[in-house]
């Protein structure tokens, strides 16, 4: 106590006691809070597992009725909910069902609102009945989803697996599966023709580093940090959002590949210049960090010595 | 031997140069220098290290770079580019970052050296200004420091440009937008610094000529005269008790100063390196070589040049027009050149408009406070705001993708913020100023309120008063009243004077008025003096006072 008292009036004793509430609540609500990782892990672990590989439609209509019907309809006609038109999905293809549900992106909160990439609400196998239920129902001339012997789908994650040494196994075969897969699709890449490609038609909106960007009105270019390979494939034969399609016709499956291994080669690059990259926004936050921790630190150094030479003056 | 006295040989050697170059009395006299001791006296040092840490991380990156835009293709070990086409520039700084020893790291050394350079600059530029150093007989030394300041900017410009690396090739578009914005000349200029059709292949070893020989040796020079200047006149100071125009008081340059100012360096150095070790900056190798085609989402020039970006982001094109064919583009040629022009030539005019609105020709070597100078901080505030919201403009992109902020909004806000903000700043920081400036008075005439609480014999509750040290009294009663030009005096046959009469005469007295009218007057305020007055009375009579001072009779 004694110590407190002898410090409470010190002129920087307000401070610290701000310094310590935010920290207090920060680390508190960063404990308590459900991020949206773990709602996502305790909803997968009650989806029931299934990897015999078969398709049930069944199961793929009740997805359908359940998480789409209500605001795409019953017959995927499209409807006005709120003051939103939301779109029809005849036509769109198998490869944009499965983008937009693979993402995280459908089934969405807010018709209104462009959605940002989340953890999916549903499993692959989930995913893959939708798809074919969806091209079973209301046609298939839209793009396809690309099959996977030709573009590697998405790289597993643990926790898809059992939690047990026998899960653990099956994680690390499917891993390396999946990289052996990968490998053998970018082997014959050209990183020249994907970078140019890239830097051309890609850059504009999803920046440099595949850390995304503003677009106009209000709409948002998503990063690439996360997406898959099928993604990628499936976001350029689709266009969703304010995207342009790039067919096959515009960019052909090769530059497609070469693209894709571009974005492979950036999400996996680490960051030589030190430990913080600052998200790898660029300029603004260099000259941020610049002037909040280099200038800053460098005065307080001078308000230091002179400090202390006036004390002893 | 006396134990003072240095050995017999350093003693022989000594006399020897002393009796030839008479060192012993230029020593003595320099080295006992006094620098006043103050933090913000130590802003401009920064930036004097931060200039030498830039020259010798430079000299080491000469020594790999290739400036040449000869076509090549990179066979390295950095792994990813490897087969990619690219300019002999980009593909020697790749060497440099990763193949050359530490290489990455003097990259990243100089390129924080060069923000916190620009930065320090600022900070500097803006002490001077809100303590009003700038003022006689230091106008000279001020022009002398904006121009450094303008050809830093324009030295990162250049710099940034050099690895050939996708922003740079970037922000030279942006140059050559802006040179093209010229009427009749814009093409010529363009076609003249490029040797021809953008990009072409000489703009980039013609920029490092600039970049590492004409420019720095211009800046050191100028430094140079900065200093001498600087020692010739001797540094301002604070006001205080033993403070006066006459007299400097600090810490002598030998041993004092020189020891604080050596640590500095080493202060200074030490947080550019560990910046430049644990925060990457300008990842060359990520961004990829420039190629007229690519452009990309995200790309900023470096934070001094992002009021420029920001001007041209949000200025409207509502004003181009054409004449007899030929496009005058107002939306580049306004944010472009005209704001830079006013955020450039601005600060070295400002000394001699101020001198010519209050007509202070008087020599000053004690700092203003700010708060003693009222309009003078509330314009200084104001351009902050100005320079500050075009900054933030510039980076509307990233702000609207980090906080979910429309663009379009984005725009719209920072349009009307970059008018009214302004002003607003400028009657907040006017009002608060004179807030200070009451406070002053109230603490010169009644002494500072000591935290002591009294109850009085009646049972009222008073805090005690205790009164001011005398250094604190000299510096309350170093506000003095403000210099007034007296523009409307008739002579003895009750003539207006001829300056009066001329439309600048009467822009001048406008000025003067607006640029004196509102301070709280110290006349008559004896220090320590006012413990019983009563206060709502008093502040009354003070206001009254005030404004005979001011208004003047018709």
């Amino acid at each position: 106590m004694k110590w407190i008292t002898a410090r409470r009036r010190h002129p920087l004793a307000g401070y610290v006691v701000v310094i310590l509430a935010l920290v207090v609540f920060g680390v508190g609500y960063t404990f308590l809070a459900p991020t949206a990782d773990r709602a996502e892990a305790q909803q997968d672990q009650a989806a029931p597992e299934r990897s015999d590989g078969k398709i049930d439609l069944a199961q793929g209509k009740e997805i359908f009725a359940q998480s789409c019907a209500s605001c795409h309809g019953k017959n995927a006609e499209g409807k006005r909910v709120g003051d939103t038109d939301v779109p029809s999905l005849i036509g769109v293809g198998g490869a944009a069902v499965d983008f937009q549900v693979s993402t995280g992106r459908m089934p969405s909160m807010n018709a209104d609102k462009q959605m940002p990439r989340k953890y999916p609400a549903f499993t692959q196998d989930e995913i893959d009945d939708l798809v074919a239920f969806y091209e079973d129902e209301f046609g298939d001339d839209g793009p396809k989803v690309p099959e996977e012997d030709l573009v590697p789908a998405t790289a597993p994650e643990r926790n898809q697996f059992p939690s047990d040494h026998e899960g653990e196994k099956a994680f690390e075969k499917a891993k390396e599966e999946y990289d052996e897969a990968f490998a053998s699709y970018t082997s014959n890449s050209d990183t020249e023709a994907g970078m140019k490609l890239y830097l051309t038609n890609c850059a504009h909106c999803h920046s440099w580093s595949g850390a995304g960007g503003a677009l106009t009105d209000g709409r948002w270019a998503p990063e690439l940090h996360e997406a898959s390979p099928r993604q990628l494939y499936e976001a350029m034969l689709t266009g969703p959002g304010a995207m342009p399609v790039f067919n096959d016709a515009t960019v052909s499956a090769e530059d497609k590949q070469n693209i894709i291994a571009y974005v492979n080669d950036l999400q996996e690059e680490p960051d030589a210049g030190g430990p913080f990259a600052l998200g790898r926004v660029g300029q603004v936050a260099e000259g941020f960090i610049g002037w909040t921790i280099g200038i800053s630190l460098i005065v307080a150094c001078a308000i230091w010595i002179t400090a202390k030479q006036r004390s002893h003056d | 031997m006396n134990a003072n006295e240095p050995p017999k040989a350093l003693r022989g050697v000594g006399n020897f140069i002393d009796d030839r170059f008479h060192l012993a009395k230029m020593g003595e006299k320099n080295l006992r220098k006094v620098f006043p001791t103050h933090w913000s006296f130590m802003l401009g040092e920064i930036a004097l290290y931060s200039f030498i840490i830039l020259l010798l991380s430079g000299v080491f990156l000469t020594l790999w770079f290739d400036p040449s835009m000869e076509h090549v293709t990179y066979d390295g070990s950095y792994q990813r580019l490897n087969g990619v086409g690219m300019s002999r520039a980009y593909e020697s700084t790749l060497h440099l970052t990763f193949d050359v020893r530490g290489g990455l790291f003097m990259r990243q050394v100089h390129h924080w050296a060069a923000l916190i350079f620009v930065a320090s600059l600022v900070f500097h530029m803006l002490r001077v200004f809100f303590t009003g150093a700038f003022r006689k007989p230091r106008e000279i030394n001020w022009v002398i420091g904006a121009t450094i300041f303008m050809l830093a900017t324009i030295e990162g410009l250049f710099g940034y440009s050099l690895p050939d690396d996708l922003p740079s090739g970037m922000g030279l578009r942006i140059l050559q937008g802006v040179m093209m914005s010229l009427p009749l000349v814009g093409t010529y200029v363009s076609m003249f610094l490029f040797g021809g059709e953008f990009p072409g292949d000489l703009i980039i070893p013609r920029l490092y000529s600039l970049h590492i020989l004409v420019i720095p040796a211009v800046l050191l020079a100028l430094i140079a005269a900065h200093f001498m200047i600087l020692w010739h006149q001797k540094h301002t100071q604070y006001p205080g008790a033993k403070e006066t125009e006459k007299k400097n008081i600090g810490a002598p340059m030998f041993p004092a100063f020189a020891v604080k100012a050596g640590g500095f360096f080493f202060f200074t150095f030490a947080i550019i390196a560990g910046l430049a070790a644990f925060v990457q900056i300008n990842p060359i190798h990520l961004f990829g070589p420039f190629s007229p085609t690519s452009i990309s989402a995200g790309t900023q020039p470096d934070w001094y040049m992002g009021f420029l970006e920001g001007s041209l982001r949000i200025f409207p094109n509502w004003f181009d027009v054409n004449i007899a064919g030929y496009a005058i583009p107002t939306a580049v040629l306004v944010p472009g050149l005209g704001i830079m022009g006013l955020v450039f030539t601005g600060p070295m005019v400002w000394p001699f408009i101020e001198a010519w609105i209050t007509g202070d020709r008087r020599p000053h070597n004690v700092a203003d406070r700010p708060r003693n100078a009222p309009t003078r901080t509330g314009l200084g505030v104001a351009a902050i705001t100005f320079y500050g919201v075009l900054w933030l403009a510039g980076s509307n992109d990233i702000l609207s993708h980090t906080f979910s902020i429309s663009l379009y909004t984005t725009t719209y806000i920072f349009r009307v913020a970059v008018l009214v903000g302004p002003v607003l700043a400028f009657i907040i920081a006017k009002r608060i100023c004179l807030g200070l400036q009451r406070r002053d008075r109230e603490t010169l005439e009644h002494g500072y309120e000591s935290g002591t609480i009294q109850q009085l014999p009646s049972g009222e509750f008073i805090e005690v008063h205790k009164e001011s040290s005398e250094n604190m009294v000299h510096v309350l009663q170093s506000k003095k009243p403000l210099p007034r030009i007296d523009v409307d005096a008739t002579d003895e046959n009750g003539v207006e004077s001829p300056a009066k009469r001329s439309i600048m005469g009467r822009l001048r007295e406008g000025l003067a008025h607006w640029y004196t009218k509102d301070n709280v007057s110290f006349d008559g305020v004896r220090p320590n003096s006012g413990h019983h007055l009563h206060h709502d009375g008093f502040e009354d009579a003070a206001e009254e006072h005030d404004r005979s001072e001011t208004v003047r009779t018709p």
